[in-house]
């Protein structure tokens, strides 16, 4: 790993309450993923990949340890700054779409942009462009129960690039697709990684796309990064 | 998050679910329908009450009583109150110089003395017990009589007499127009001297043998008084059936006490009038003819000094009115809230989805207080169509009710716009309060927790 690191975690740890019980998801994870690269988090269910993912989107917050992305320390943001972090500086995309099902496809790539304050004119324009990039523009006025799986995943993908952000985190994003789409969904990421310098994360369970299109792997397993992967 | 894209959040949601916005919103219009209702009831009556008043120049007008310290000149309950005012002086007596006396202070217009007797009154073989007033001329030509059908008397001694619609009426007489002209028959009753000379004690106990006559006074019906909903014939006079100018009553033999209290006047020697009746031209003169009176030995009460306990009793009656109006407003509150906890459960997911993609917790509270505020203005603005529309409607079964015993037309409600700025304002403050908690909740959705939820 060549690259200056834009994502920095250190001793990362994430535990759950469940009842009595208290259940370590993370475990003093640390890891670098170098700016422009094309990073897999690779693991069986359960070891801590979609929290690791959680935790780098600004969505959760780790029990113990930092995470520092392009400079900031996000563990130790309040609740309006990480909504600003994840507002601009990651992107997510998500196994089940996450989409809006009463909103079109336009409109659902318009929302973080809505909450970026952007005005309506300026709004559509740039969501129409950001469809156009996802192959999707012919499609913009569809809901989503209109299109088909992959179809939503280039919503997902589009509405994740909005604000511009430095990251794109995606959990899962083949889970739910046939070979043929998961693969074009991979190729679309790993395009926008080569083409546009985009920083990726992806958790995986394809081997085969992983080999393929990722610059790191890094392999979790009981809430621990495996010997030798990831680490800086 | 821009002010019209959170309106444009709240109103796509409320539109998804139109059956339950359209209820919680029916909840919020019947509370404020209810409170609008209330409210200009209140006022309608209290504009009424002031309005007779004022058409009736009570305000201008001052009560003399021989004797005896006013009210008016202070609180009982708080001696510090009291103004210092010359003490009334029991041996004066209320005459008919001193009320020539009386009319003779600047700012007075008329001073009459309020006299009244009982007598039978009759016409065309109907007859009734009625205490006849008698009031001059001036006074009768005033607002305080109002003459509807026919005319009033024009001079002190014309030989003729006013009466009520609704005395004619029971009397049998159902148009008013048609009374005038009629004779009316005031048979009066009066001590007997030849009587009194010969008293037999035995057939005194039986009733037989009071020394009492009575003589019988023909006089024509010169007019008919219009009745109103609040004072008949004029809210100004009490007992107002019968009015006789003065020129004819002199000569009518009556016996020279109406009450309990004239027997003890008769008793501390010199019976004078019981009341005059002052007019003034102004109420800036109140004060100073006030003083003037009591310097002469009477005492005074001034309806303008009992307007403001008057004002403030209507206060109270408004606040109890919108205190029953604000029952309907706590239960559509509670609708909203529950209408709003309920769309948090429902669309836990989609604040899920808004969260990840960047809305903070500032942005999903403003969605949700937009959606509670549309909700309280929809619900307001149809609250007081509804509160309109039904105070009209009852104004006008009332009056219709009322149109059959003789009672015009008469606007019971008073629609100020402030009522329906009020309540429009009132209902959105309501529906935001009950949007704090929803607003809170949604706010504190956990992100990853919605985005598992199915």
């Amino acid at each position: 790993m060549n690259a200056k690191p834009l994502v920095q975690t250190r001793s990362l740890s994430k535990t759950y309450v469940v009842g009595d019980v208290r259940v370590a998801a993370l475990a003093d994870v640390t890891i670098d993923v170098g700016e422009g690269r094309f990073v897999a988090v690779i693991g069986a269910s359960g070891s801590g990949k979609s929290t690791l993912l959680n935790l780098l989107g600004g969505l959760d917050t780790p029990t113990a340890g930092t995470i520092e992305v392009d400079g900031a320390l996000i563990s130790s943001m309040d609740r309006e700054a990480l909504a600003r972090y994840r507002r601009h500086g990651a992107g997510m995309i998500f196994q089940s779409f996450n989409l809006v099902p009463a909103r079109t496809a336009l409109e659902n790539v318009e929302l973080p942009l809505i909450f970026a304050g952007a005005r309506r004119a300026e709004r559509r324009r740039q969501a129409a462009d950001l469809l156009g990039k996802v192959g999707l523009a012919a499609r913009a006025g569809h809901r989503p129960s209109e299109l088909s799986g992959g179809e939503q995943q280039r919503v997902a993908v589009a509405r994740a690039l909005a604000n511009g952000p430095r990251i794109l985190l995606a959990d899962e994003p083949t889970g739910n697709l046939d070979s043929r789409t998961a693969r074009e969904i991979v190729g679309l990421l790993a395009g926008l990684n080569r083409d546009s310098g985009l920083t990726v994360v992806m958790v995986s369970h394809e081997e085969s796309l992983v080999r393929e299109f990722a610059h790191d792997v890094i392999r979790l397993h009981d809430g621990k990064v495996l010997a030798g992967e990831g680490a800086p | 998050m821009r002010f019209g894209d959170a309106a444009g959040f709240a109103l796509t949601s409320l539109k998804k679910r139109r059956l339950r916005t359209f209820l919680t919103a029916a909840g919020v219009t019947i509370g404020i329908g209810a409170l609008v209702c209330m409210i200009s009831f209140g006022k309608g009556m209290q504009k009424n009450v002031t309005e007779a008043f004022k058409s009736a120049d009570l305000f201008n007008s001052i009560m003399v009583m021989p004797g005896g310290p006013s009210e008016a000149a202070g609180d009982p309950d708080e001696p510090g109150t009291r103004r210092a005012v010359p003490a009334a002086r029991t041996d004066a007596v209320l005459d008919d110089a001193a009320v020539a006396a009386i009319a003779r202070i600047p700012g007075v217009v008329s001073a009459y003395p309020e006299i009244n007797f009982p007598a039978l009154v009759s016409l065309e073989g109907e007859e009734e017990f009625r205490l006849v007033q008698v009031v001059p001329a001036a006074v009768a030509a005033s607002p305080a009589v109002r003459v509807k059908w026919g005319r009033t008397y024009t001079t002190d001694n014309e030989a003729g007499v006013v009466v009520s619609r609704s005395f004619a009426r029971r009397l049998g007489a159902k148009d008013p127009a048609a009374v005038v002209g009629k004779t009316l028959r005031i048979t009066s009753v009066s001590f007997d001297v030849g009587k009194l000379a010969s008293l037999d004690l035995s057939k005194l106990f039986s009733g037989g043998g009071l020394p009492v006559a009575q003589e019988h006074y023909d006089l024509p019906i010169l007019g008919v008084t219009e009745a109103t909903a609040f004072g008949e014939g004029g809210s100004g006079l009490g007992q107002n059936d019968v009015f006789l100018p003065p020129g004819p009553a002199r000569g009518i033999k009556r016996l020279p006490i109406t009450s309990v209290w004239d027997v003890f006047r008769m008793t501390e020697g010199g019976l004078g009038y019981s009341a005059v009746s002052v007019k003034l031209g102004s109420l800036r003169d109140l004060e100073a003819v006030k003083s003037k009176v009591r310097e002469m030995g009477f005492s005074t009460f001034a309806l303008a000094d009992q307007f403001e306990e008057v004002t403030k009793a209507f206060f109270f009656m408004d606040m109890i009115l919108a205190a029953v109006g604000m029952i309907a407003i706590v239960v559509a509150a509670l609708g909203i809230v529950n209408t709003m906890v309920m769309s948090i459960l429902e669309r836990f997911r989609e604040i899920g989805v808004m969260k990840a993609v960047g809305a903070g917790d500032g942005d999903i509270k403003r969605i949700f207080f937009f959606e509670s505020g549309a909700i309280g203005l929809i619900g307001g603005a149809a609250g007081c169509l509804l509160g309109w529309a039904t105070s009209l409607l009852i104004n006008r079964i009332v009056n219709i009710y009322l149109a059959r015993q003789g009672v015009p037309s008469v606007g019971y409600f008073a629609f100020p716009v402030w009522i329906f700025l009020g309540a429009m304002g009132f209902s959105l403050l309501v529906s935001l309060a009950a949007g704090i908690y929803p607003a809170r909740r949604a706010a504190r959705v956990d992100p990853v927790v919605a985005l598992r939820h199915d």
